[in-house]
């Protein structure tokens, strides 16, 4: 009888291992549908509009862009989806495994070169050739994937800097408030102060480097030819010694070991910390939830050894499977035009990607507010800022230089076998790729 | 042929005009009655669990990635494990966590039990509020342990207040007390939903037994030894089976405490977070985590199998 039931079992086992494999393993597209030539024609067609976490504070701002986009375009429809920012990755991989990318889809450079690579989203230097004149040349260039012909994003909306700073806590550990680090050095002696004025009371910093302050520190991050990383130089291992210095001394607060950039910003708003980067969009942040840090933030630029401040970047790509290319390109140029890219920046901080939208006076001319005096700083600082974070550099490798970095502060590792190790695994990474 | 197969058919007919054919009618009319009351989650079954089941031990033998279906590549990935000191420190940290959880898992909620067991006043909220940790979102608690745990939370303000310490304790930031507050997590959301299980059995213990050792001379001690213990062991062993299998498999605890970091250095890792890490997102090493879910399966069963089997070996000896 028993015998009996696990016969059953396992030709049960066998008929669904069987029925499996005649089903084959369904995983994703596989090949390349980027190259389809120029595309041109009418824009009548029903799309769908992916954006990332968008909706709930702009929904009235979209709608009115696409209702623009319809009656300009009379037969077209445009349907809007917005996806939470957790887990945007997987919604989209989830997509793309699926061949059902939506027809427009909001996408960060990092995100685009695995649908890239996948033939999952249209070339746009092909599909759209002279699409490029309309926007940044370094924007534009961003979305250029190494190892591939072409570019595979329209560039969107643009962030950078500043860093703000608790005036209070500088004040408190005997530091000038009127006049905040300008450079590295600065801010690591600085920071040394403030831990020793303060017993280990206050923290100036709040979160271990990760690739962008590794590139902003003066790392070579990969080699001439994007093929390998090479972040474990001499600027990258002194910037972790610095690091391993300030932990040591209580001028990083204990979960700078884990950290990320919410927690940092959550610790700076709580003034448990004294420095930490931002964008325009915090100052907004800071009035509504922490109006004490309010009154007390200093605003000042993105410290830099390389001379260009890095520059975060928003894109908006076309699937390569989409039945009305023809709609799709020209919403997406529409949603990054200069004209609609400008209206976007006047209902949030950021900034356009489309050429000469920066000389527009709201972006050169101080207004008196913090904000116009942040937004003009920021502007000012886009004009010669850079994408250090590698498009190559995929979230597998982020987590794992984290990790290595946080031995080495610890000092259960040398900054210099910490970071031969981290380049070793990502080089690793990268040839599996 | 078919002159041969007539009469067996007969031959084999001739029994069942008897009483247990009569027997057996209704039931062969009502066959597919219970086929059709299964149908919905036998289907759900097979599209849910056997086909995806299926489908990853086909892919842990490829280079499948998230977009791209791979090719095969033998035992390519359970090489690539044997030399990935993660998974090591994965495995580490899951046997650690069930010798850590399982213990307090199976003796304390039988306490909170033997507690709340009788009826008297507020009885029913003591029960409630030891079950309310089970019903929590298991991420609220992970951020509420995480406020009470941090540098600046409650328990280290407490103690820097009460001038008993001067630095804050590490709890989320050292590899070792990580682990441990995870744990002390996993103990607390667990107490209440192994206390009912143990409150089902206890009411279940003949009094009379109890009355009979007390006849005998044996007091509260005693009796919970000699009575209430052996009457509980094989809801203690099922206990140890169920806490076993979900401490081995621990994820939310130590993502929420670490900050979806694993700790610092990724030393508190374990095998589902790493199995996440490895396959999530536009570029995911689908093949190697699939690979990754089959050894977890397999010790997952093991631990279950060799807790059975001890369970067996003992019935077997008595």
């Amino acid at each position: 009888m028993r015998i009996g039931t696990i016969t059953r079992a396992s030709a049960l086992a066998v008929a669904v291992l069987l029925t499996a494999s005649g089903c084959g393993i369904s995983m994703g597209t596989g090949g390349g549908q980027g190259g389809g030539g120029e595309v041109s024609g009418a824009a009548d067609g029903s799309i769908t509009f992916q954006t990332w976490n968008l909706k709930t504070e702009y929904a009235d701002f979209f709608e009115e862009l696409i209702d623009e986009f319809e009656k300009e375009n009379p037969g077209s429809q445009v349907r809007w989806v917005d996806q939470p920012a957790e887990g945007y990755a997987d919604k989209l991989s989830a997509d793309a495994a699926a061949e059902s990318v939506p027809d427009v889809v909001n996408v960060a450079p990092d995100l685009v070169h695995p649908l890239a690579r996948a033939g999952a989203v249209l070339e746009l230097e092909e599909a759209r050739p002279g699409a490029a004149e309309a926007y940044l040349p370094d924007a534009w260039e961003s979305f250029a994937m190494p190892g591939m012909d072409g570019v595979y994003a329209y560039p969107w909306y643009l962030n950078t800097g500043p860093v703000f700073y608790n005036r209070e806590l500088f004040e408190q550990a005997g530091l000038d408030p009127d006049d905040p680090p300008s450079t590295f050095d600065e801010l690591f002696d600085q920071a040394l102060r403030m831990a020793e004025e303060t017993g280990g009371e206050t923290a100036m910093l709040g979160q271990t480097p990760g690739i962008i302050d590794l590139g902003m520190y003066g790392s070579q991050l990969m080699n001439g030819e994007g093929t390998e990383f090479t972040f474990n130089d001499a600027p990258a291992v002194e910037m972790v010694q610095r690091y391993r210095e300030m932990y040591e001394a209580g001028a990083l607060v204990p979960e700078a070991l884990t950290q990320d950039y919410t927690g940092t910003g959550e610790q700076f708003m709580s003034g448990a910390l004294a420095w930490a980067p931002g964008s325009a969009y915090d100052l907004e942040n800071f009035r509504t939830n922490a109006p004490g840090l309010y009154e007390n933030v200093g605003i000042t630029e993105v410290l830099t050894n390389t001379g260009k401040a890095n520059m975060y970047l928003q894109g908006v790509a076309v699937s390569a499977a989409t039945e009305e290319p023809a709609t799709a390109t020209a919403f997406a140029e529409f949603v990054t035009g200069a004209a609609q890219q400008e209206a976007f920046a006047r209902e949030v901080q950021i900034f356009p990607s489309t050429a000469g939208s920066l000389e527009d006076p709201y972006f050169t001319e101080d207004d008196g507010t913090d904000e116009g005096r942040v937004r003009v700083a920021a502007a000012a600082q886009l004009e010669s800022a850079a994408s250090y974070n590698p498009v190559l550099f995929n979230d597998q490798m982020k987590n794992l230089l984290r990790d290595e970095i946080a031995l080495a502060v610890k000092g259960d590792k040398s900054p210099r076998q910490a970071l031969d190790d981290a380049v070793d695994r990502c080089n690793e990474l990268l040839g599996e790729g | 042929m078919a002159g041969t197969l007539a009469p067996r058919r007969r031959t084999a007919a001739r029994p069942a005009r008897g009483p247990a054919a009569r027997r057996r009618a209704p039931r062969m009319q009502a066959a597919p009655t219970p086929w059709l009351f299964l149908l919905p989650a036998l289907a759900a079954c097979l599209l849910f669990s056997l086909y995806p089941f299926a489908n990853t031990v086909l892919l842990a033998f490829t280079d499948a990635r998230t977009l791209e279906p791979g090719s095969f590549t033998g035992t390519d990935n359970f090489t690539r494990m044997a030399e990935d000191h993660r998974f090591w420190l994965a495995l580490r940290n899951g046997a650690l966590y069930v010798l850590g959880v399982v213990p307090p898992l199976v003796l304390l909620p039988l306490l909170l039990a033997l507690l709340v067991r009788d009826r008297g006043p507020g009885i029913g909220l003591f029960r409630t509020l030891f079950y309310t940790p089970v019903i929590a979102s298991a991420v609220v608690v992970g951020l509420i342990w995480t406020w009470v745990l941090d540098s600046r939370g409650l328990v280290n303000g407490t103690l820097q207040a009460l001038g008993a310490i001067t630095r804050p304790i590490p709890f989320l930031t050292d590899e070792w007390l990580l682990l441990a507050s995870a744990m002390v997590v996993t103990v607390w959301k667990g107490l209440g939903y192994y206390m009912v299980i143990y409150l089902a059995t206890l009411n279940r213990v003949p009094q009379e037994l109890h009355e009979a050792a007390q006849v005998d001379g044996a007091g509260a001690v005693r009796r919970f030894l000699v009575v209430t213990l052996p009457a509980m062991r094989t809801t203690m062993i099922l206990i140890s089976v169920l806490s076993a299998v979900s401490a081995f498999r621990v994820f939310t605890e130590i993502f929420i405490l670490s900050n979806d970091t694993a700790g610092p250095g990724g030393r508190d890792i374990t095998l589902v977070m790493l199995i996440r890490e490895v396959s999530s997102g536009l570029d995911g090493q689908v093949g190697y985590g699939a690979a990754l879910s089959l050894v977890l399966f397999g010790l997952t069963l093991g631990l279950l199998l060799a807790v059975l089997r001890l369970q067996t070996g003992r019935r077997g000896s008595r």
